[in-house]
């Protein structure tokens, strides 16, 4: 199977209505065939629910959208089980969180309680609702966003939640080039709803298969797991990256390998996607937030201190 | 070596002055060294820069630079033989046993044939350095800075003076630094200057450089404000050395009855001499040997009675060369320690000077008891010999009269191998002279080294001179002297044993005078050989010792033997043009290399001369950039790819890449480096090379790839960075 062309449809058909996000796109993508979630975080308008749909419309899946609110509980996400007076018994109703990708819009507004039913179910790929556990089906994928610059009102993730979520990722502003092509595609209306599948869900689970198959040689595994060490040991950080960071990391370059046509992983993919996976899994301490560094500062002191390994390692 | 854009001709005028550069290094070397033979290697370095400067091809230009070798070698240990396939096999020859000594650093016995190998590779490295600093990188300031040390230096420890060439050197390296600068300049803005901007450029600065110079050099010279720190360091040496407790010193001691066993330097002061070039010194000659060491059989019982100022020998004698000595003696003796070819004696003492024809000997007596004098005046001549007549000598030729007889004496407890021993050394050679030449390089070429301390004593019932031939192999002048003059009667040769002095120690030198310094270090013996219908002969076996230099043994004929008298004058007409005729053959034999002698005393210069080679090994190892891809794509050009191979290729030309300035930082990727490589130098070939390298490292690729291709590619790639 073409795994390259494939992702080449998908990336190519979000672009038809993301302008110069190929990147984000190429994230997205990553995350989504190495089975982790995505949270989004930047300043409204700047097309984070845009990704997020043009992406699952590109996947024939299922694709729900859950709008967080202060007054939003567990069960608007999960589903609720329903008298039904005919049946004479309860019957489950499942909530949106049972759909293949789900949009999980401003997610740091909603109370803590409907945030942990997210966030359980995300890493638990199940929802339990009246004592009765559903297991999800496959594709699982979770996009949230949140907005950074709003405080009140919001309840920010803890970090142990963070923690569920394969990367951060920030959209940013797009240039000046790109906002022009942007109003030039709203005048003539190209809307997203005009967006067709181009992968079926078959062959986005042969993708997620093959990202387990792409190599992971030691000597770059040792790479990754002196990464994470070094987040522990960083002056400036109290809290370091889990063993669960490792993995997740080591997964993200599997599937951005396979994105790049390659079967097997290089330290270049580790150095791209460090940032994107190890940022919000950072605690700075308060010292160094008193000093101004930012947790992009330390990964990128930590990249520039950790050798690339160039030879194969005998662990 | 690529190809500059200066101009040949110009490039030319740098090789000229830079040659002036380095023609002061080998008369440093040679002085210092004692070797000879300067216009044959300065040949060499004129001749390297000229095939240099008509772009010849380096395979030629390599055949050429080593059959100049090869001649060179030929005409200095080879005295005249024709050139031909015969020295190369003498040079192969004289190599392998020698890689050991080389190897083991023991360059004390190392022959001299390889010294002058290893010293004209040495050269020619020097000339492809100086080519590259010049053509290439067109700097010259390292080479010209060592040049200055190494002259100041040389002329604060040795006996080499810079004062001549101090200011030329200053004058030429300036000139040249700003030659070079100008180079460059045209070479940073890619275009060569007209001739007028030119000469604009150069003429303040050949002003500057002439004016100041001119003003330097009438200048009044201070004498240094320190203190020569030469004396005392030798003083440190030497009071080390006797701290060690010997059997016996060094010096001389007229009872040679048992000879071996070790002695430690005595630097006492004997005499000095004041004479216009060095000398060997004679005292006597000695006639029996016993097996254990020298007696005389007995003395002149009516010897020639000589008032002092008389002529020593009979009139008559065309005097060629006359030249005079000045002995001041520290150290009483009744006789005269005398240079070959003596011809009078003068002294402000009275005393009568008998000559002891059998001992070759001058003792002075006053009233018939022996006086010694402790200051005398000496004029002598050596007259030289005739290469061609020596070789004509034939031992059927030799009468063996009485007189001779003794000179043939043996002891009869002599082994049998010393005298088969002496038949295989001379087996090839047909004159007597050539004999004894074979016998006299013997000890050269077999492994036999000097040594003072470690000397074997014969025991009962052993031979001195057996126990060194075939047991010891090592020992210090009397050793060599004895055994060659045993080898020597075993062929029948009339030989016998002299002792005397080395020349000593150079301390001051003036116009025409040199004053020697000759202690009881000095003590020395050599053979002097008995060629039919010429005479004595002295020779000079012992290794280290320099003979030649000294003496001319092989040429010249001291007139105090009576045979040159009895030449017939025509004989003596036609000897003196032969002479004239093999002048520059015999000067050339004049001098030899001496480097075994030269390090014993000069311990300074070793670490001088090491000191050097360490400079230049460190050189080499910062050029390597340039020389040592050559090598590496030598090596795997014909190796077939795979992926074992593919990967040594791929980090050396990481190590090339970090060494030509393009370092990878550790936390860079290959890629990201590779893409950075390919920027640098406009192609992508180190992106391809990187591609199939990640492939095998990260992805277990390792097979089925186009080795060919990427061999190329990489050497391609390794090219450029040595450009």
């Amino acid at each position: 199977m073409d795994y390259n062309k494939m992702i080449e449809r998908v990336l190519e058909n979000i672009e038809r209505v993301m302008i110069g996000k190929r990147d984000i796109a190429k994230l997205s993508m990553t995350a989504l065939i190495a089975r982790g979630h995505v949270l989004l975080e930047d300043v409204p308008g700047v097309g984070k629910t845009m990704m997020v749909r043009a992406l699952a419309k590109s996947v024939s899946a299922d694709f729900k959208r859950i709008q967080f609110t202060p007054d939003l509980l567990p069960s608007d996400v999960l589903g609720v089980s329903i008298y039904n007076p005919k049946e004479m018994k309860f019957e489950f109703r499942p909530g949106p969180i049972l759909g293949d990708i789900i949009l999980a819009d401003e997610i740091n507004r909603t109370s803590p309680k409907t945030q942990a039913a997210l966030l359980e179910s995300m890493e638990e790929a199940s929802v339990t609702v009246d004592g009765k556990t559903i297991l999800m089906d496959q594709p699982f994928f979770v996009m949230a966003t949140q907005n950074p610059i709003e405080h009140e009102g919001t309840y920010p993730l803890p970090e142990a939640q963070l923690d569920r979520f394969l990367f951060k990722l920030e959209m940013g502003y797009p240039t000046q080039k790109e906002e022009i092509e942007v109003l030039r595609r709203a005048e003539k209306e190209t809307t997203i709803e005009k967006l067709s599948a181009v992968l079926t869900l078959d062959e986005l689970l042969a993708l997620q298969d093959a990202v387990e198959k792409v190599i992971v040689n030691d000597s770059v595994k040792s790479y990754i797991v002196s990464c994470a060490a070094e987040t522990r040991d960083h002056p400036a950080v109290d809290l370091g990256v889990s063993p669960r960071g490792s993995v997740a990391l080591m997964k993200a370059c599997q599937a951005y390998a396979l994105i790049n046509d390659r079967s097997y992983v290089i330290p270049d993919d580790v150095q791209y996607l460090l940032p994107f996976v190890f940022s919000h899994r950072i605690t700075l301490g308060s010292e160094a937030k008193y000093e101004g560094i930012t947790t992009a500062e330390v990964i990128e002191r930590i990249l520039a201190k950790i050798p690339v390994p160039i030879t194969q390692a005998s662990l | 070596m690529k190809d500059s854009t200066v101009s040949r001709p110009f490039i030319a005028l740098l090789y000229i002055l830079t040659f002036i550069l380095l023609r002061e290094w080998l008369v440093l070397i040679t002085e210092v060294t004692k070797t000879g033979y300067l216009s044959l290697f300065l040949l060499f370095v004129g001749g390297s820069f000229v095939l240099s400067l008509l772009k010849v091809r380096w395979p030629l230009s390599m055949i050429l630079k080593l059959l100049y070798i090869v001649w060179a070698i030929q005409t200095i240990y080879l005295d005249g033989t024709k050139f031909s396939i015969s020295t190369f096999s003498y040079i192969i020859q004289s190599i392998p046993s020698d890689v050991p000594f080389i190897l083991t650093g023991e360059i004390a016995k190392v022959s001299n044939v390889s010294r002058t190998l290893v010293f004209f590779i040495f050269i020619w490295m020097l000339v492809y350095l100086i080519r590259y600093w010049i053509e290439v990188k067109q700097r010259i300031l390292l080479f010209y800075f060592t040049t200055i040390i190494l002259i100041a230096t040389a002329d604060t420890f040795s006996e080499y003076s810079a004062e001549n060439s101090i200011l030329m050197l200053m004058l030429v390296g300036l000139l040249l630094l700003g030659l070079l600068m100008v180079v460059r300049l045209n070479v940073k803005y890619e275009q060569s200057f007209s001739m007028r901007k030119f000469i604009s450029i150069m003429l303040p600065l050949v002003f500057l450089l002439s004016t100041s110079s001119l003003f330097i050099s009438f200048l009044p010279k201070l004498s240094p404000i320190w203190a020569d720190p030469v004396p005392f360091l030798k003083a440190v040496v030497d009071n080390k050395i006797e701290e060690n407790p010997a059997v016996s010193k060094s010096g001389y001691d007229p009872n040679d009855t048992q000879l071996g066993g070790p002695f430690i330097q005595d630097d006492s002061l004997i005499f000095e001499a004041t004479v216009d070039r060095k000398q060997y010194w004679k005292v006597e000659t000695k006639d029996t040997y016993t097996s254990k060491g020298w007696e005389q059989s007995g003395v002149d019982s009516l010897p020639r009675e000589i008032a002092l100022g008389e002529e020593v020998l009979s009139e008559g004698t065309a005097v060629q060369d006359l030249r005079s000595a000045q002995l001041s003696l520290a150290e009483e003796f009744p006789f005269i320690i005398h240079p070959y070819g003596l011809l009078s004696v003068d002294s402000a003492h009275e005393a009568t000077i008998y000559y002891d024809r059998f001992m070759d000997k001058y003792k002075t007596e006053k009233n018939g008891k022996k006086f010694p004098l402790n200051a005398y005046h000496m004029t002598f001549n050596e007259a030289s010999f005739s290469l061609k007549q020596l070789r004509e000598t034939a031992l059927d030729e030799l009468v063996v009269n009485r007189e001779l007889e003794k000179y043939l004496q043996l002891p009869d407890t002599l082994p049998e191998r010393v005298s088969a021993l002496a038949q295989s050394i001379t087996e090839s050679s047909e004159s007597v002279y050539e004999k004894a030449k074979a016998i006299e390089r013997y000890f050269s070429q077999d492994g036999f080294l000097y040594e003072r301390t470690d000397v074997a004593i014969p025991t009962e019932g052993e031979d001195y001179v057996d126990q060194f031939l075939f047991d010891t192999k090592k020992g210090y002048c009397d050793n060599f002297s004895s055994s060659m003059v045993v080898m020597l009667r075993t062929l029948g040769i009339p030989a016998r044993w002299v002792k005397g002095f080395a020349p000593g120690e150079l301390t001051h030198s003036s116009e025409g005078e040199q004053v020697y310094r000759v202690s009881n270090n000095e003590a020395h013996s050599w053979v002097e050989a008995y060629m039919p219908e010429m005479g004595w002969v002295p020779f000079e076996p012992t290794i280290g010792f320099n003979g030649v230099s000294d003496i001319d043994y092989d040429i010249e004929l001291s007139l105090d033997d009576p045979e040159i008298e009895e030449m017939p004058e025509e004989e003596r007409n036609e000897f003196e043009k032969e002479q004239e005729k093999e002048a520059k053959q015999n000067t050339d034999e004049k001098r030899r290399f001496n480097l075994n002698d030269w390090i014993r005393h000069n311990d300074y210069i070793g670490v001088l001369l090491s000191g050097f080679l360490i400079g230049l090994g460190l050189l080499l190892y910062f050029t390597r950039r340039k020389w040592l891809p050559i090598f590496t794509i030598r090596r795997y050009r014909f190796t077939e790819g795979n992926w074992g191979s593919f990967t040594t290729q791929y980090h050396q030309l990481l190590k090339q890449l970090d060494r030509s300035g393009i370092k990878r930082a550790s936390n860079e990727t290959l890629s990201t480096y590779a893409k950075r490589v390919d920027e640098h130098f406009g192609v992508n070939h180190m992106r391809k090379l990187t591609f199939v390298y990640e492939q095998g490292v990260y992805g277990e690729v390792k097979e089925a790839q186009d080795w060919q291709q990427l061999q190329e590619i990489w050497e391609d790639l390794i090219k450029r960075t040595s450009d």
